[in-house]
């Protein structure tokens, strides 16, 4: 299990998007893990794959509103980021549709896309909820 | 090399280490050495160019870079494959990020070259400088190295 209650915001959507975020990647890395034949395993990279090239616009998306909602001061850092985390999923997806859904390149994937993940949520999303709580005058409840 | 060299990744390995894996890091030490040598099983190397350039490489025993990735992962790894590879690699790369975002406040204008990962030990690589800072670090799950080759433009 990869997600952590450190990791909340303090801001309900968010927080359920970055649990869905976090299971979905660790059913990822531990289907790629399984000792399993490649063959088998390819459905679910595949599924994933799409899952992901989708998902992580909805949530930016939803994120970015969210920041400008609250007149978060970051946000076209944020936006920055954000837009170094999708071209970095589309370029693995890319990738994979010239190159082939090969073990090598979805393991350099997963490995990428796990870390990604966690220290974005981990070190940049965490600023979001800090000024979450400043406006709140330090009284909101996660 | 300037000590604000130093400490800014020391710092940055900190922080990432702290993040990311929930682990406090300590400096045994820091010694100066004229070549650079992987000296543990899994190693990654990134270059850097502008106002600084030359190596880094962050040097981990196998068995700290499976639990490194084991604690990111949540689940057990039990080689050094792509998957633990690449993960270390990235690591290294958001270290090595954060701390030349400490020295741009030094106003040391840099940018790195994505991470190359090295299995096992010996090979010798090139160094921008005639020595390099060899930082020895501690942590609970085990030590590890980070080099420092770096000169000024």
């Amino acid at each position: 299990m990869m997600w952590k209650e450190k990791y909340r915001v303090g801001a309900e959507l968010i927080d359920t998007q970055h649990k869905e975020l976090f299971h979905r990647v660790s059913n990822f890395i531990q289907a790629v893990q399984s000792p399993q034949p490649w063959e088998n395993k390819l459905e679910h990279v595949k599924e994933t794959m799409a899952f992901m090239q989708d998902y992580v616009i909805i949530h930016f998306n939803d994120e970015e509103r969210f920041q400008a909602e609250i007149g978060y001061p970051e946000l076209e850092r944020h936006k920055e980021i954000h837009a170094r985390f999708r071209a970095g999923v589309q370029g693995y997806a890319k990738r994979a549709a010239d190159e082939g859904f090969t073990e090598e390149l979805i393991q350099e994937f997963g490995g990428r896309l796990m870390a990604w993940l966690i220290m974005h949520v981990a070190a940049e999303d965490q600023k979001i909820g800090q000024f979450l709580r400043s406006q709140q005058g330090g009284s909101h409840e996660s | 090399m300037k000590a604000e060299y130093i400490n800014a990744f020391y710092l940055a390995t900190q922080d990432v280490f702290k993040l990311m894996l929930d682990l406090e890091t300590t400096r045994l030490g820091m010694r100066v050495t004229d070549e650079l040598v992987p000296f543990r099983e899994a190693n990654v190397v990134i270059g850097v160019t502008g106002d600084l350039s030359g190596s880094l490489l962050y040097s981990f025993p196998k068995h700290m870079a499976l639990e490194m990735v084991r604690i990111m992962a949540g689940m057990e790894m039990k080689e050094l494959d792509a998957f633990v590879t690449s993960a270390m690699g990235e690591m290294a790369n958001i270290i090595s990020g954060n701390a030349l975002t400490r020295l741009f406040e030094h106003n040391y204008r840099c940018d790195i070259v994505p991470p190359q990962v090295m299995i096992g030990t010996g090979q010798s690589l090139s160094m921008a400088t005639p020595s390099a800072i060899v930082l020895q670090l501690q942590t609970a799950i085990g030590n590890f190295e980070v080099s420092i080759s770096l000169r000024t433009k």
